[in-house]
């Protein structure tokens, strides 16, 4: 395995955005808590892109996951042992336990099938937090979750600070983009791709449509519990309001708004643009998620694949007027 | 008995309940079968259904027009009635707006329309706060339908009798239309096969737009039937459509007694639970649905449907 099968341009690119965001982004008049918050939601989305965009399968329940994160790093937090490492493994193992069990519910669905189980899934999560007071003190949510400091052994790195915590995310979401990236462009990933094109075809081609199914429903709910840690750090606090039906929803929003589709990078880009968006619009109008819905059915019925289906059809057509022999006489399908 | 004589009241919310789940389910239903859409805005047209109804109802429900000032004079029950006209008729209006932008995903994966009808409920529950405010609001009601009434020892609402014969003449209105007359068959055969109803030239893209139209006034109309009993208030979409959804998963996409029978089992679930388990009433239905599900796949009464395409 060659470096290159790790490491794309890009990935290089997206990384010396992000990485330097604590340095420049209080320049163009932002912040660098909106710089952890969209940090997380990329990680989050990016998660969420292999089930939607590489699997096919729409899920409108993925805010439980992410919730179920949040409160298990502040329970283990305060229940159990003050340790940042525990607390964010524990977001990502319970998380994958609780979808793992609803993954044997609904992998042998498809289709809106699939999206009306999740949804339901998900709002019984929901009920359960905000009801389940004793543990997660329902509508009050879970306060005084702290950030508590990286130690690597030698040293101790405060996340106090929102730069600190910046770059903390960063560090995950370098982590978490790259092993994506490499688990979408290996052997598993193109099963799931073939799952997306034709799932009748692909389990008769002897694949366990199920298992992989499952694993990438998993999976990506793993990644949306580490999210949700994250989250709980960020805000000092877990809220039920991570869970709502609305939270699950603006996940899908932004994965198809920057493209997940057809591009890896396209939740990436949906979720800056989402966050980006909510500042901007909302330093203007009360009414900005009002503006950001129409935005997105105008995207659904003009361009569904998004911010990185615009640019890849952009780049498409520059190579096609350097010359048809550029741009090469066999038409490639765009790989998402 | 005594035991099971108070549980009477709890039973009728339940019943009243459930056959309003059923009506949201039937129009639901009607849209999955010919248009294979999943209508993710259902809940939101609900909801715009209970706040024109206000509108109609009320002086400061959003309608502060001079000349209008008569109409708000007239009494309560007459205004009810007009509403109950008006605000499905100006549903099915924004259901047409609607449908002409789920035409360009006709033929497309079907999660293009879905996503495209959950732009649009993020879209109506934002326009709703905007022009209406984000508060709980309140729907005026005859006096012939409000109050207790006593059975024996026990208390009943008027309302809750009143919404469940309403909610049982809409749903046995539908059933007649559909099975009784041509254009009932013709949505039936559009459910069944719509391109081959396309080669027996039936205009198939204006029978989607009236199905579509005709679905979400019948939303509209649970929505206000149902506003007295929950309150008016911009989120009250997706406590109607998500136990849409159950009810249809749980009575199997496409049957019509299917959603009528989960309907009335949703419902008296969540009123029985909510007597005893306050708290725990609305999870009961995902419980129910599980467990159905898991052991039979397509529902209660489900055939093989275009869902699972």
């Amino acid at each position: 395995m060659t470096l290159r099968g790790w490491i794309t341009g890009p990935m290089l690119v997206a990384f010396a955005l992000f990485g330097t965001l604590p340095l420049w982004i209080a320049e163009v008049g932002l912040y660098s808590y909106l710089g952890v918050e969209i940090l997380i939601w990329c990680i989050f989305a990016l998660g969420f892109n292999v089930l939607l965009g590489y699997t096919g399968l729409p899920s409108f329940g993925h805010g439980a996951y992410f919730g179920i994160g949040a409160y298990a790093l502040g329970l283990t937090q305060l229940r159990l042992a003050p340790s940042l490492w525990l607390g964010l493994l524990a977001a990502t193992v319970v998380a994958a336990a609780l979808a793992g069990a609803v993954g044997l519910f609904i992998s042998h669905r498809r289709g809106i099938y699939f999206a009306l189980m999740t949804l339901a899934f998900g709002q019984m999560f929901f009920f359960i937090a905000s009801k389940w007071t004793s543990v997660t003190r329902g509508e009050d949510g879970l306060l005084n979750i702290k950030r508590l400091p990286v130690d690597l052994g030698i040293v101790a790195v405060d996340l106090r600070s929102n730069t600190a915590l910046a770059y903390f995310a960063f560090a995950c979401f370098v982590v978490v983009a790259v092993l994506l990236w490499r688990l979408v462009h290996s052997p598993f990933g193109t099963v799931l791709r073939a799952i997306k094109q034709n799932e009748g075809r692909a389990a008769f081609l002897g694949y366990n449509v199920f298992l992989y199914k499952w694993a990438s429903f998993t999976l990506s709910a793993a990644v949306a519990g580490f999210a949700g840690g994250l989250f709980a750090m960020a805000q000092n606090g877990a809220y039920v309001q991570a869970m709502s039906l609305q939270w699950s929803g603006i996940v899908v929003l932004m994965t198809l708004i920057g493209g997940g589709l057809v591009s890896f990078w396209g939740p990436v880009v949906g979720a800056v643009v989402f966050f980006v968006a909510r500042d901007l619009l909302g330093a203007y109008t009360e009414t900005w998620l009002l503006w950001y819905g129409l935005m997105f059915m105008a995207v659904v019925m003009f361009k569904p694949e998004g911010i990185a289906g615009m640019w890849q059809a952009a780049v498409r057509r520059a190579a096609a007027r350097r010359g048809p022999a550029a741009a090469g006489g066999v038409r490639v399908p765009a790989e998402p | 008995v005594d035991f099971l004589v108070n549980l009477l009241p709890h039973l009728l919310n339940g019943v009243a309940l459930g056959l309003l789940f059923a009506l949201v389910a039937l129009g639901f239903m009607l849209i999955i079968g010919v248009m294979e859409v999943i209508n993710l805005a259902h809940g939101s047209l609900f909801a715009l259904g209970a706040y024109v109804a206000l509108a109609t109802l009320t002086a400061d429900g959003g309608l502060r027009v001079e000349w209008l000032r008569g109409y708000f004079a007239l009494p309560v029950a007459w205004r009810f009635a007009v509403a109950l006209v008006v605000a499905p008729v100006a549903v099915a209006a924004v259901g047409l707006v609607l449908e002409r932008c789920l035409r360009r995903t006709y033929g497309k994966d079907p999660l293009y329309g879905l996503l495209l009808t959950f732009g649009a409920a993020l879209v109506l529950e934002e326009t709703i706060r905007v022009v209406w405010g984000p508060t709980e609001r309140f729907l005026p009601l005859p006096a012939a339908i409000t109050g207790g009434v006593r059975v024996g020892e026990l208390i009943y609402s008027v309302y809750r009798f009143f919404a469940s014969a309403f909610a049982i003449a809409m749903i046995l209105l539908l059933w007649l239309f559909l099975e009784r007359t041509p254009y009932g068959a013709l949505i039936k055969a559009g459910a069944h096969d719509s391109e081959m109803v396309r080669a027996l030239g039936v205009d198939l893209t204006r029978l989607r737009s009236y199905v579509f139209a005709f679905g979400v006034a019948l939303a509209a109309i649970a929505g206000i039937i149902m506003a007295p009993i929950w309150g008016v208030r911009p989120h009250v979409g997706v406590d109607a459509v998500v136990p849409a959804f159950v009810v249809i998963v749980l009575g199997g996409v496409g049957s019509f007694g299917g959603a009528v029978l989960a309907g009335l089992l949703v419902g008296m679930l969540v009123g029985l639970t909510g007597a005893f388990v306050t708290d725990w009433s609305l999870i009961s239905m995902y419980i129910l649905l599980i467990v159905v599900v898991t052991f039979r796949a397509r529902g209660l009464l489900g055939k093989k449907s275009v869902l699972e395409a």
